[in-house]
């Protein structure tokens, strides 16, 4: 019996987490959420900027990040949208222009006074990785080949006249899952230049970030998946990460159990 | 010949770049790397058609002599061509409502599908790998479920405040100070490598095996 315990099945394991994952998602706990301290400091950050301050987005992320980076994007839009704070967005990954366009895509129900190229303008992906942001230090107009993701000509943006680089901006805020990522911004935008950065990042890459964030590079973060909730309970709007963290929970609680079972078996056979 | 002029050409403008990222006040210097910023941005474009091109020499490849799997790369292919052509002849912009069907309803969820599969994966691995075999694999079991608990609200809830804070704890002295060890080796690394490609000590990325 012992033997069985320290070698279940996978598909045992795999059977059990979808299980407890779609329940929590279909029968949300609503188990409480106090956000920490870092998160607060995103909050506070983003609350102290001056109305119409113009904040940098990075969408440097793929699909794959939307369940732990898309509910603090949404959380972002609705703080700045409030305190009438604009938006420049952009990004080094393939996906940013999409990715801008679902963080904004809420803005036609709640925010429908707000107008894209007053507001916000979502510049999209353009290659060059590092040397893109290089550029948008000279130009950002000159760095997108003058188009934004949707084919507009920039010239005819506003808010670009306001911000023609990335240094007229007054705070960066990026969505990152990997490389290019924080580091390339830190290098050439925030530290060189004395610009803010916030980050959003997916729970495997926050022991990267920790450093960074001590060091204050990085001015604050939001940190995963919790981060996001927490951020979605100080915006007052809890959504997807708020419910996604019952099923991370008990997930978590159901690896625990699994792994307990595991050392017993292994211990007891091992005995023998 | 065919070695060494990438090379003079890879030393030449990597020194220049270095010289004018750390020496600042002379236009002459910025204007030139804004030059060279221009010439990457637009190498860098022509490198996604290079990848097509590779791609498709690949999988096509595969597909003519029916290997083992082949029904896939003719999958990719169709899809990336597919795509392509899509976004290029119909839809023309990314505001178009096919292109953003498209992206909304294949992109995304299967991007966000492959993404999710490695809680299956990481969870079978835990269950196998965090074996209390020795001192140093029961600290870190202890360290992983301790973690696990203080990063959810559920580990809140069942033990308390403690849990949470010790998980910060861990997050904030042992893991950066080994992140920060990590980091630090990886970008002397880095520059090693740098100053050995400039040198044209490495060539593996002209086709060549160094020396």
């Amino acid at each position: 019996m012992w033997q069985k315990l320290a070698n279940i099945d996978r598909r045992i394991i795999y059977a059990l987490m979808i299980l407890v994952i779609a329940l929590s998602l279909i029968k949300p706990v609503g188990l409480a959420i106090v956000p920490t301290a870092e998160t607060q400091r995103v909050y506070d950050f983003i609350d102290a900027l001056p109305s119409g301050s113009i904040v940098y987005l990075g969408f440097d992320f793929s699909a794959g990040g939307i369940p732990e980076l898309m509910p603090a994007a949404h959380s972002l839009v609705r703080q700045g949208f409030r305190k009438d704070l604009r938006f420049i967005c952009a990004g080094m990954w393939v996906m940013a222009g999409d990715m801008a366009d679902t963080a904004f895509s809420i803005v036609e129900e709640e925010f429908p006074d707000k107008e894209y190229g007053v507001d916000w303008i979502n510049v999209g992906y353009k290659p060059g990785g590092e040397v893109l942001l290089q550029k948008m230090l000279s130009s950002i107009y000159e760095a997108a080949v003058g188009r934004d993701h949707y084919g507009n000509d920039l010239k005819t943006l506003p808010l670009l006249n306001e911000a023609p680089t990335i240094k007229d901006t007054d705070a960066l805020f990026i969505f990152v899952t990997g490389t290019p990522g924080e580091r390339q911004y830190i290098a050439h935008v925030s530290s060189p230049h004395n610009i803010p950065l916030c980050v959003s990042t997916i729970s495997v890459s926050v022991p990267e970030l920790m450093p960074l964030i001590q060091a204050r590079q990085v001015h604050a973060g939001v940190l995963g998946m919790k981060g996001a909730a927490e951020y979605e309970v100080l915006v007052g709007n809890p959504g997807s990460a708020t419910a996604g963290m019952d099923a991370q929970s008990f997930s978590h609680a159901l690896i625990i159990v699994f792994i307990i079972l595991g050392n017993l078996g292994y211990l007891l056979t091992r005995e023998k | 010949m065919k070695q060494e002029l990438p090379v003079i050409i890879g030393l030449a403008f990597g020194l220049f770049i270095v010289i004018a990222m750390f020496v600042g006040g002379v236009p002459a210097l910025t204007t030139g790397k804004n030059y060279v910023d221009d010439w990457f941005l637009v190498v860098s474009a022509w490198a996604i058609a290079v990848g097509v091109v590779n791609l498709t020499q690949i999988h096509g490849r595969r597909v003519q002599q029916r290997r083992e799997g082949y029904q896939y790369s003719l999958w990719l292919m169709i899809c990336m061509f597919g795509m392509a052509f899509f976004g290029i002849l119909v839809a023309k912009s990314a505001d178009h409502e096919g292109w953003k069907f498209m992206y909304n309803n294949l992109i995304a969820p299967m991007n966000a599908t492959v993404y999710s599969t490695l809680v299956f994966y990481i969870g079978a691995a835990a269950y196998r790998a965090f074996r209390v075999r020795n001192v140093e694999a029961a600290v870190l079991l202890v360290a992983a479920v301790v973690m696990m608990l203080g990063r959810v609200p559920l580990g809140t809830v069942l033990l308390g405040d403690w849990i949470g804070d010790t998980a910060e704890w861990i997050l904030n002295v042992p893991n950066s100070a080994g992140m920060r060890g990590i980091q630090i080796g990886a970008t002397l690394g880095g520059i090693a490598t740098a100053l050995r490609i400039l040198v044209g000590i490495e060539r593996a990325h002209l086709g060549g095996t160094g020396d």
